[in-house]
């Protein structure tokens, strides 16, 4: 393999300049000629019939150009999932009934945001209160409220269930009487969100020749162009959505929104451009947090620590429409069977319908909590049978060819090795249980570990990404990918694919990105899928570039295509340094005696290219992923045993992400899931009441702040290689590391104190209450 | 209600702008003068996005009312490259990866800025003390910890 020049390397972001010194324009950031401001009207309900919107006053108030209602949409639903058994469930404006608190019923575009609000205070909407149910296990009781009463049912004697998934495979009750020591816990996640700092933000303009362009900030375009175009009963084509810097997502921005649909409506309507930005609170009380899951654990295994059965239940409130809640339950049968082999398994998750707001994806997508979960209880198993934690987890690790029960393979992995670097790395089984040690020091350190495994992309529309890469006169290069950098650094390791590919240096190639009518369809930034999916369309896209680029100097030069070599735009003859001809002379010969080919790559990528479709959400048969990541984490705290108070000192992350294609993006990736799971596991909460948001602000809502700063260590596995012009297999590196640190946090926090705290967040007072206890 | 004149400085350039008492200085530098690097993600001082400089002091643009601004020197991040050639905080905040999604940056490293303005050699806490009111969901500090250290030791 020739040495890689650009790959691999820790290159400095493309966007870097732009974002440092403040001109990345980010959609909040944009103004158009004429434009208007909108806002949202939401109702005060968690459930009501809607009697009457009278919108009169509202129309009259000076300034207030477009107010809509649901009665001015075409009345199509749309879903997160669109499948024959999840029909769509959700109206982009409420029409005729409410189901949570802060649903959108009516919006107004107007001169500026002050009249905008004011024409809010002067809608009247007549409402008809109905019962109403917030806990999902209440919901799903015979006398229960129901909240979908028309809508196509999940066939389930329990009610308001919005989607059930149910699998298993071996004989679950013959491994449960075969086992030597059987464990049941309740696990409870906690109501989190995302805290992207830019607030969820659109501007819609329709123009004169009737077609609607959208800048949002959002996690890929392309799926926000085909609801759009859906819900609006627009042609594809006649829906633009471009590229704006998006400040941040974290799960957070996909799927379609209504504040998206009512900026694009009010846009049509008023012939305007319109704007809308939620306010801090707003996105708090009316935008969509995570999915909080309880998940129910029954696990046997052997004396020697090997699992034997396994025995899972999960409950998701998803709210009062499906979001991504009948995905999150599928996705957790994946994360436990992912990371240890099972021999028996029995798996039921069910997403439940509540009047509460709807919920969205959110790195990592249940795997945190769901690992929070089966590694917790791991290592109160290795307890009881006087194993360490460490040897438990080896022995139970997914291996390397591992078939999965579904039928993929995980192919290489690197969990066994993962294991055994972190845990030597932090000296692990030195200084695990030293409880005792420490009983009269009033700050006690713990270490704990989890492990966690993910996937890289997976099909769900669009499906695959496509690339083109253009060789400019100068042989300079522009690139054009429908892949959106939300801060994950795509664009970046893009470019050093390409540079890599053809030959050039990074500075040499123009990124033109994430615009649904100039570039190709990107499977978007949430599915994991960038660096594998999107990085492959690219790979290929450039290495056409560049072999025709080489045909044509081949016959310059009077040689073979695979004698040369390209370097600085120059392409060589291998060994003779003298025979070479520039970038810019090979695309003047090009044109001009290939007849006018001015050279231009092309390329397209799909996992699992021979699976039509995703995996059954209900069953879980079919091909989930060809591509999974694994990784070991140790957490190591320190406890204030007065004050119950938790401080993570140190993160150590041993990772299989195949090969880092930019080792500093991926250590800024390990860092900033490190701190999202420090969040997750210590603080963070988003409180209800009756279907209201308390959590209103960031002084409510705390997340890491500076002073919080975890030291981050990493070590990588790598288990893949890249080479020229053959697809690669690289890992995703942004979801799975968020995942394992949460139990190994919760696993350091019981090293310490001997307190096991089953629902999150670890706060002060639940480790007091378990040491009075005691 | 009633305009009323104010006089600013933005970074080296004077600005006479009649505003309405009440707009904050984040809205008129990001409306009036068109200065977006300053973002707002929370409004109400919890976040440090809109942190900007008063006379080489970092404040929260939208905590502060544009007429208490009169007659000071602002500086914003658009104003910290001179001809061209960046600051060595902007430098190094991109070669150490403290960048990801950037909502956060130009705060950021305006605070670093006067960090490192009163105090050149800070030491690790004392930088990460300084940079408690600026929050950041990208990095987990870790990066951007590295680029203050950096450039506080004149590298970039």
């Amino acid at each position: 393999m020739d040495e890689l020049s650009y790959v691999g390397k820790s290159v400095p972001r493309k966007d870097g300049v732009e974002k440092a010194t403040g001109r990345a324009v980010y959609t909040v950031d944009m103004v158009l000629p004429g434009m208007l401001w909108g806002k949202i009207l939401r109702s005060s309900y968690p459930h009501a019939r809607i009697l009457n919107i009278d919108t009169s006053r509202a129309e009259r108030l000076p300034g207030v150009k477009t107010v809509i209602t649901g009665k001015d949409t075409l009345g199509i639903k749309h879903g997160f999932v669109e499948t024959p058994r999840y029909p769509p469930d959700q109206y982009p404006i409420a029409m005729d009934r409410v189901r949570y608190i802060g649903e959108e019923v009516a919006a107004v575009a107007a001169i500026d945001e002050y009249v905008a609000e004011e024409a809010l205070s002067l809608i009247k909407v007549d409402y008809e209160e109905l019962p109403a149910v917030f806990d999902p296990e209440e919901a799903m009781k015979p006398e229960a409220p129901e909240i979908h009463p028309s809508h196509p049912k999940v066939k389930d004697p329990c009610k308001n269930i919005g989607g059930k998934t149910e699998t298993g495979w071996g004989n679950i009750e013959k491994g449960f009487a075969e086992s030597y020591l059987v464990r049941e816990d309740r696990f409870e996640g906690q109501l989190r969100t995302h805290c992207y700092m830019e607030p969820q933000a659109t501007l819609a303009s329709f123009d004169l020749s009737e077609k609607l362009n959208v800048w949002t900030s959002s996690q890929g375009p392309f799926i926000k162009r085909a609801k759009l175009a859906t819900t609006l009963g627009l042609p594809f084509n006649n829906v633009r959505v471009l590229k704006a810097y998006v400040g941040g997502a974290y799960g957070g921005k996909v799927d379609l929104f209504s504040h998206e649909f009512c900026a694009s409506l009010l846009s049509i309507k008023a012939r305007r451009p319109v704007k809308i930005v939620f306010t801090r609170e707003e996105v708090f009380q009316a935008s969509r947090h995570g999915q909080p899951i309880l998940v129910e654990l029954k696990t046997g295994v052997k004396k020697d620590g090997t699992l034997v059965a396994q025995q899972v239940k999960v409950i998701n409130n998803s709210g009062a429409y499906r979001g991504s809640g009948v995905v999150v339950i599928f996705l957790c049968w994946g994360f436990v069977m992912l990371s240890y082999r099972i021999p028996n398994l029995k798996y039921e998750g069910y997403s439940v319908y509540t009047n509460n707001p709807v919920r969205a994806p959110q790195r990592g997508h249940g795997a945190p909590n769901l690992r929070f979960a089966v590694d917790s209880q791991m290592d109160m198993i290795a307890e009881e049978l006087g194993i360490d934690p460490v040897e438990i987890r080896l022995k139970n690790a997914r291996q390397k060819g591992d078939i999965l029960p579904n039928g993929d393979s995980v192919r290489n992995c690197g969990l066994v090795e993962c294991i055994e670097k972190v845990a030597k790395a932090t000296q692990f089984k030195e200084r695990y249980g030293k409880r005792k040690a420490q009983e009269e020091e009033r700050t006690r350190r713990g270490i704990g570990i989890g492990v966690s495994s993910y996937f890289s992309g997976s099909l769900i529309y669009p499906n695959a990404s496509a690339a083109i890469v253009k060789l400019n006169d100068d042989g300079t290069i522009s690139l054009l990918t429908g892949a959106l950098d939300i801060g994950q650094g795509v664009e970046t390791i893009l470019c050093q694919i390409v540079a890599e590919e053809i030959g050039v240096s990074i500075e040499d190639i123009r990124v033109v990105a994430a615009d649904t009518e100039t570039t190709p369809v990107d499977i978007g930034s949430w599915i994991s899928g960038g660096a594998y999916v999107s990085g492959n369309a690219v790979k290929m896209a450039a290495s056409d570039a560049r072999r025709q680029l080489f045909e044509v100097a081949a016959q310059e030069l009077e040689c073979n295509p695979e004698e040369l070599i390209a370097k600085n735009r120059e392409i060589f003859v291998k060994g003779s340094p003298g025979r070479s001809i520039s970038f810019t002379r090979a695309v003047a010969v090009s044109i001009a005696k290939c007849r006018g080919n001015p050279i231009m790559g092309k390329g397209y990528f799909r996992t699992m290219k021979d699976i039509p479709t995703h995996p059954s959400l209900a069953t879980t048969k079919g091909r989930w992923s060809e591509n999974y990541a694994f990784d070991a984490q140790v957490a190591e705290v320190e406890v204030d045993m007065q004050t119950g108070q938790v401080r993570l000192v140190k993160a150590t992350t041993a990772h299989d992400c195949g090969f880092p294609i930019n080792p500093l993006i991926v250590e800024g990736q390990i860092d900033g899931q490190v701190s999202m799971a420090q969040g997750h596991a210590l603080w963070e909460q988003v409180s209800m009441e009756e279907g209201k948001t308390l959590t209103t602000s960031f002084l409510d809502y705390k997340i890491p702040c500076a002073k919080d700063m975890v030291e981050s260590q990493y070590i990588d596995v790598i288990t893949e290689k890249y080479e020229r012009e053959t697809p690669y297999r690289t890992k995703e590196v942004g979801e799975g590391y968020v995942s394992a640190m949460v139990a190994a946090i919760a696993n350091a926090v019981y090293d310490a104190t001997g307190v096991r705290v089953k629902n999150l967040p670890i706060l002060p007072e639940k480790i007091l209450m378990g040491l009075k206890e005691k | 209600m009633k305009k009323q004149l104010i006089e600013l400085r933005v970074n080296g350039e004077p600005h006479e702008l009649a505003v309405e008492p009440q707009r904050t200085l984040l809205e008129v530098l990001r409306e009036d003068l068109g200065l977006t690097g300053a973002k707002e993600a929370c409004g109400t001082g919890e976040c440090g996005a809109c942190t900007v400089l008063m006379d080489g002091k970092s404040i929260l643009s939208c905590l502060t009312l544009a007429i208490e601004a009169q007659g000071k020197k602002i500086t914003t991040i658009e104003g910290l490259a001179k001809n061209g050639e960046l600051h060595p905080l902007q430098k190094a905040f991109i070669r150490h990866g403290a960048i990801q999604c950037g909502y956060c940056t130009s705060g950021m490293i305006l605070n670093a800025k006067a960090i490192l303005d009163e105090n050149p050699r800070p030491s690790r806490d004392e930088i990460l003390k300084g940079l408690e009111g600026n929050l950041c969901r990208c990095t987990g500090y870790n990066k951007i910890l590295e680029a203050v250290m950096a450039a506080s030791i004149g590298e970039e």
